[in-house]
């Protein structure tokens, strides 16, 4: 978008200055040269091209570098001793695949992103369906309430969650039961507001239609809507398990013992102690393209499903990103 | 008498505080071709709505065949619906569309397909059965969701503008096809629209509707030639309003004054008195060199001529100030004529059209008949 609107401009400045063509013939004017060099640069928008390349260097170079001495075949943190997989597999005791400690937080991590995905994705779903289909105060309240757990701090949860579970609900024990909980309450919101969004775009003629050629209002939900909502709860799917490999604040309160703790929680802890070294970044990697492929999924399934609609380029890069 | 007979009494929707369907009552005949006609805003689509099922009427009844359907749910009425955005389903492909409603019917599988093979040669669609609807251009969408309801064989078609998302070409060719499909399937269709000209070539007939009420109820030739209001004048169609004073005349003619000029007129309303409104259509106003003379012959002066094709408009200003439009053949030596040039307008008496006053100014009237929103000019 940047790029055409002075182009446009350009194109209109180098007109206005054009000369007629029998003066052009002889003496090309300095001032058409210089101004369509102006144009040309502010064609080329230089500015914001040099800045948007500055801020994709500084963001991407760190995690490049991490990435890249995952694959160091020394300790060293920032001299290249050769490339090797020792910290991914070779290494007996420090790889992720040896070190019990390691391994365990990368399956821990998986589970826990498919429990509640597949927990929240449900809930979600009839959540975004009850507050849009059926209008009624409690809807409203409901939307509130969902709304608002959507601004809360994190932590602020994650310590509430804390307290719910280790002095009010003792049934629900500290570990994956707890973090699970607290992952789908935090994460229910996306699943909602998400389909709920469809749900708006859709609007209710199809329903309508449904309803027409005699089917009940369940049967117009089955057939019609949930068809019609799969791009999105898809969409959620993908939203949600990204989301809970990313987690730390709530799986960090509500994690019991070291079995109990994901990638996240143990890469912290481990950088403060210090001992796996560049394990640490080969588990930070495999994680990076854990959710590279997951958005990668996300994005193309969502094209896929929603083919043959307008326009859904932008839309798919924005609900995948998560609006 | 077949069935697919519909009476409306005392229908009523509310929303709020506003009356979108105002207490009309209304009978569409069994296997009758029966229009709702009104700018955005008048309570046709309402109606139509509470006819399928979709809005709960505030008060009155539906009676479908005898039998009160007004708090029926939609899928038990015998009634089938063709919707504007047509909402054909999109992930599934044209017979499973045209199949949708026969599950709850109880067909047999092989009854079905007959069934949508059926429908979909009455619409001319053989051999798009596995298309998806947006593989299909905007009037094959069309005949899809005409196919999807009709095999149902409802008692009652309800139509919510089928044709508005069309272009006017496509439009008018579908306008023939629509009518004589109807007459091929003989069963009732109760059609909504804002387009004067599709509810005349189609309707047996129509009724126009104003705010949620029933203007005027009759066949389309009726209506549009004998409009009992302003209101209904000035929707159906360019018709040149104006203020005038009656008083009756002799021989049941009334003596109209408009301005300083007296005429006469032999229809609508004769036996009005005081502030009425005329109408006259553009066809029957007659444009005449300014020495001419005789009865219904009043001064004016020609402010442009626009050029149609087929013919020419001629817009003119009287002496009295109200401005009028005058379509002429393109042969006749008023399309000729330079804006300035002084004339005299002919208003037949039996062209001149006394309406019964709405109380409104021509304005006014002019501002209703568009609605709440300006519709798109064709």
């Amino acid at each position: 978008m940047a790029v055409t609107l002075p182009d446009a401009t350009g194109a209109a400045g180098e007109e206005l200055f054009a000369p007629s063509p029998a003066a052009g013939a002889r003496t090309p004017p300095a001032a058409v040269r210089r101004s369509s060099i102006i144009a040309r640069l502010r064609r080329r928008a230089v500015f914001l091209e040099t800045f948007t390349w500055l801020y994709l260097i500084w963001s991407i170079i760190p995690i490049g570098i991490a990435v890249l001495f995952s694959f160091n075949s020394g300790k060293a943190q920032a001299t290249w001793q050769g490339f090797s997989w020792r910290w991914y597999v070779t290494d007996p005791t420090q790889s992720v695949l040896h070190n019990a400690e390691l391994h365990q937080a990368f399956v821990q991590t998986l589970v826990l992103a498919g429990l509640t995905t597949l927990i929240t994705v449900p809930i979600g779903v009839a959540f975004a369906i009850g507050i849009d289909r059926w209008r009624t105060r409690t809807a409203s309240a409901l939307n509130f309430v969902m709304i608002f757990s959507f601004v809360v701090p994190e932590l602020l949860l994650a310590i509430a969650l804390f307290f719910v579970v280790t002095d009010l609900l003792h049934f629900l024990p500290l570990g994956t039961t707890a973090e699970v909980a607290g992952l789908v309450v935090w994460n229910l919101s996306w699943p909602a507001i998400v389909v709920r969004s469809r749900l708006v775009t859709i609007g209710r003629v199809y329903e309508e239609a449904a309803a027409d050629l005699g089917a009940s209002r369940l049967k117009a939900l089955w057939r019609v809507l949930m068809p019609m909502l799969m791009p999105a709860i898809f969409a959620s799917a993908v939203l949600v398990f990204a989301g809970v490999i990313d987690d730390f604040v709530i799986v960090e309160q509500l994690s019991s013992t070291a079995a109990t703790q994901p990638v996240s929680v143990a890469i912290y802890s481990n950088v403060h102690g210090g001992l796996a070294g560049p394990a640490l970044n080969a588990l930070a990697t495999l994680m990076l393209v854990i959710s590279l492929v997951v958005a990668a999924i996300g994005y193309v399934g969502y094209r896929l499903m929603t083919r043959g609609e307008r326009k859904n380029t932008a839309e798919a890069l924005t609900t995948i990103a998560g609006m | 008498m077949p069935g697919g007979t519909i009476t409306l009494r005392n229908l009523t929707k509310r929303f709020g505080d506003h009356n979108a369907v105002d207490d009309i009552s209304l009978e569409v005949h069994g296997g009758e071709f029966f229009s709702l006609l009104g700018p955005s805003g008048c309570g046709k689509t309402t109606t139509l709505r509470m006819v399928a099922g979709f809005e709960e009427p505030t008060a009155g009844q539906i009676i479908l065949d005898g039998a009160d359907v007004g708090r029926m749910p939609p899928n038990k009425r015998k009634v089938n619906t063709v919707f504007q955005s047509y909402a054909l389903f999109p992930f599934l492909d044209v017979a499973e569309n045209v199949a949708f409603g026969l599950r709850y019917q109880g067909c047999t599988r092989a009854e079905a397909k007959q069934r949508v093979a059926g429908a979909l040669d009455l619409v001319q669609l053989t051999g798009y059965e596995r298309r998806r609807p947006g593989q299909l251009s905007g009037g094959q969408q069309q005949r899809v969701a005409l196919a999807r309801a009709l095999v149902l064989n409802p008692s009652v078609l309800l139509l919510d503008e089928p044709l508005g998302a069309l272009d006017a070409k496509l439009r008018r060719a579908l306008q023939v096809e629509l009518k004589a499909l109807q007459e091929r399937v003989g069963i009732t269709f109760l059609y909504v629209t804002h387009d004067q000209e599709e509810a005349l070539t189609m309707s047996d007939r129509l009724a126009v509707m104003s705010n949620g009420r029933i203007a005027q109820l009759g066949p389309p030739r009726v209506v549009y030639e004998e409009p009992e209001s302003a209101y209904v004048a000035d929707f159906l169609g360019v018709s040149n309003l104006m203020d005038a004073v009656a008083a009756p005349g002799g021989d049941g003619t009334c003596r109209l004054t408009i301005g300083e000029f007296s005429l006469t007129s032999t229809c609508g309303s004769l036996r009005a008195s005081g502030p009425v409104k005329v109408a006259v259509r553009p066809e029957r106003v007659g444009i005449e060199a300014f020495v001419a003379s005789g009865d219904n012959r009043v001064p004016a002066m020609i402010e442009r001529t626009v050029f149609l094709g087929s013919s020419t408009q001629v817009v003119v200003r009287l002496a009295a100030g109200a401005g009028l439009q005058s379509v002429v053949r393109n042969d006749d030596p008023a399309a000729g004529w330079v804006a300035g040039t002084p004339i005299k307008v002919v208003l037949p008496p039996d062209a001149l059209r006394v309406l019964a006053n709405d109380g409104g100014t021509v304005e006014q009237i002019h501002e209703e008949t568009l609605g709440d929103v300006a519709p798109v000019p064709a």
